[in-house]
């Protein structure tokens, strides 16, 4: 393996932020309505100097009131879901574990769902049940997880998928309880949705809970390099395992909550772009996490481009394009590192 | 080999690290930047929006205000589609969903994408003045997006017969056809009141409403369906009140409908024919398939909308032929025996 440099990180971060600019950009110029190119580079140019109100109304409402918000919190989530995914990897020392596997998905869908079923008049019902699921779902597996007052790896990873399963079971339950407009609104909130965008009042919230948690992450990413090796051996190395445990477990948690809170469920993207990273760059942590955050970020600006424009006007919840593209794309992975 | 390269890395790590985790945050920053930039412009439209229209509150409870007069609409549902065309004012209609198939007209409009998953942005391009949305059909979510972005969406919520012309009126209204609207409404109800009438001395038929066959999925007291079919001189047997109850088989069993009834596009679906039902395990042994007594009504029972009372009458002249003198409207809907159950289902499919 190559030794990591600061010269490395640098530029596979410039690469990747280039590769997501342009992903942005291109996200931003297609769509159900067509729009130019040379019309997108004015009103970029508008945006640039603030003269948004020159704008014509069309462009104003499509590219910059539902274009751009969904670019920005599809990029966000992706860039949550793969941290996330690569810190459970980690911590779990496992290659399967993603977002979910601890149940924080499933949490989150039984709060949307009572949160739909007791208090339906109010109108953040959805994420905010989703986001009161998952924390206490997050709450439930750690004390479940614990063994002699620590985190332990196979615990947690039991507790997690047990957790998961008997809260999918009430969820299930619940569903067949619902009414069918409720139903079908939770089916496509369960595959992952970006088409609503979130409430203005809670974007800067958001996006500063989820530097919070990919930065807290990554000051743990030295000590992940020596985790991954075996705990005990880290432990000799002078990791407080302990701690990064902890850090790790509760940052991730946090990213995956906020992402199910704003858009569903969006599979696969947590288990597949900490892997490709892996694949193109080393798995060297300090190189792993920002690259799956903007990986990720990358990943979900695209399949979601996807979701809007292949069979538009009608739209496709982003997370049935993750899904179909990521298990193909998880096999192809799969066999290539065997060789 | 693992562990040397491990630690190499470690130590190399320092600047490169925070240099990393900087242009990384730089990255979010610029993006964020951009979000916060395209706000003002959300407050800006919602100013040009704000012009004296018509105040109104829809059958949600949300309180909107329509341009007037209104001469832009996108319907987002089939059963509204049907309302605007019945109320001469199709040419209004700028956009429909996919699924809208009638009036044909409705067919050749442009179309905003399915029901429950269209294209904000599409909509926004069509300009507008009126959204018209059903709770039942559109979800939430579309609905609040639209109402973000300035425009003014109108949701219906018939539970009942008596709603959905309550909620024709008032679309009417809102678009400027007032008069035509209570015309409509005033010969819907007189043809209703007829049926009642008729059908004032005969007692009604048990039926079950066939929403799905695998499972077995009814209707519940509470709908709009159930109120249609006890119109039509027919009692559901499902004693459920909300939504689209699953029911057991044993229970269809215990409750021995004396009529099946399959709604159009479901029956082609479902492809129900009597003969076919009485191989199945469980359907043999209701009284309704081994008599042959199952009905096929035109999906137009199902959409709350102007069809629904040709549908009614329809089915109630299936359901009791002797109310009725001879040579009754068949329209869509039809009994299906053996002996003509291929046609019945040619005719569905239709």
């Amino acid at each position: 393996m190559r030794p990591l440099t600061m010269r490395r990180v640098v530029w596979t971060c410039t690469l990747l932020a280039g590769v997501l600019f342009a992903v942005s950009v291109m996200a931003l110029k297609l769509g159900a309505v067509p729009i130019s190119v040379s019309d997108l580079v004015v009103s970029l140019g508008r945006l640039a100097i603030g003269r948004t109100d020159q704008l014509p109304l069309d462009y104003r409402l499509i590219v910059f009131d539902l274009r751009l918000p969904r670019i920005v919190l599809g990029a966000l989530v992706g860039a949550a879901l793969s941290v996330a995914g690569a810190g459970f990897q980690a911590l779990l020392r496992n290659p399967l574990a993603d977002p979910y596997v601890l149940g924080v998905s499933s949490g989150s869908a039984l709060g949307a769902v009572l949160a739909l079923q007791f208090l339906p008049q109010i109108a953040l019902a959805t994420p905010l049940g989703a986001f009161v699921g998952a924390i206490l779902t997050i709450t439930g597996v750690y004390f479940l997880g614990r063994r002699e007052g620590h985190l332990d790896s196979t615990t947690l990873l039991l507790a997690g998928i047990i957790s998961a399963s008997f809260l999918s079971a009430i969820i299930m339950f619940l569903m067949t309880t619902l009414t069918s407009r409720d139903v079908r609104g939770m089916a496509f909130w369960l595959m992952g949705d970006l088409s609503t965008p979130l409430v203005p009042s809670l974007r800067w919230f958001f996006l500063v809970a989820l530097l919070v948690g990919i930065g807290a992450i990554y000051t743990t990413s030295p000590d992940l390099n020596l985790l991954v090796t075996g705990e005990r051996e880290a432990m000799h190395l002078g990791v407080d395992v302990t701690r990064v445990k902890l850090v790790v477990y509760v940052a991730a948690s946090g990213l995956t909550a906020l992402a199910v809170s704003a858009s569903g469920a969006i599979g696969y993207v947590g288990l597949l772009v900490p892997h490709a990273m892996r694949f193109l760059f080393g798995s060297d942590y300090r190189l792993l996490i920002p690259a799956s955050a903007l990986g990720g970020a990358i990943a979900v600006v695209l399949a979601d481009t996807l979701a809007r424009t292949i069979i538009a006007p009608t739209e496709l919840p982003v997370g049935a394009m993750t899904a179909i593209a990521g298990a193909p794309l998880f096999i192809f992975l799969l066999r290539r590192s065997m060789r | 080999m693992a562990q040397i390269s491990i630690s190499d890395s470690h130590n190399a790590a320092g600047g490169g690290r925070e240099r990393g985790a900087l242009a990384s945050v730089a990255a979010w920053i610029a993006i964020a930047a951009l979000c916060a930039a395209a706000a003002p412009a959300r407050a800006a439209v919602q100013a040009d929006a704000a012009p004296t229209g018509l105040k109104v509150t829809d059958e949600l409870g949300r309180t909107i205000v329509v341009p007037q007069p209104v001469r832009r609409i996108v319907s987002l549902a089939p059963n509204l589609t049907e309302t605007v065309y019945a109320l001469d004012a199709g040419d209004l209609l700028v956009g429909d969903t996919n699924v809208d198939d009638f009036p044909a007209a409705a067919k050749t409009l442009p179309h905003v994408g399915a029901v429950l998953a269209p294209s904000l942005e599409q909509i926004v391009a069509l300009h507008p003045d009126l959204v018209l949305a059903t709770n039942d059909l559109n979800r939430r979510a579309t609905v609040d997006a639209l109402a973000g972005l300035g425009l003014a969406v109108y949701v219906t919520d018939p539970l009942s017969i008596d709603d959905v012309l309550a909620s024709t009126a008032r679309i009417a209204r809102l678009i400027g056809a007032g008069d035509r609207g209570d015309a409509a409404v005033a010969d819907m109800r007189a043809r209703l009141n007829a049926l009642a009438e008729r059908l004032a001395d005969v007692p009604p038929r048990r039926v079950l409403f066939v929403v799905w066959t695998e499972p077995l999925i009814s209707i519940g007291k509470r709908t709009f369906l159930n109120d249609a079919l006890n119109r039509a001189g027919a009692q559901s047997v499902v004693e459920i009140d909300d939504g689209w109850p699953q029911i057991s088989f044993e229970y269809a069993l215990k409750l021995q409908p004396e009529y099946l009834v399959f709604a159009g596009s479901l029956a082609e679906a479902n492809a129900p024919a009597a003969d076919e039902l009485s191989k199945l395990p469980g359907w043999r042994d209701l009284n309704a398939v081994r008599d042959g007594k199952i009905v096929i009504v035109s999906d137009a029972i199902d959409r709350p909308g102007p069809r629904m009372v040709d549908a009614i009458e329809e089915l109630a002249h299936l359901l009791h032929p002797d109310a009725f003198a001879p040579g009754a409207p068949a329209g869509g809907s039809r009994l299906v025996t053996p002996d003509n159950r291929e046609e019945a289902r040619t005719a569905c499919a239709r």
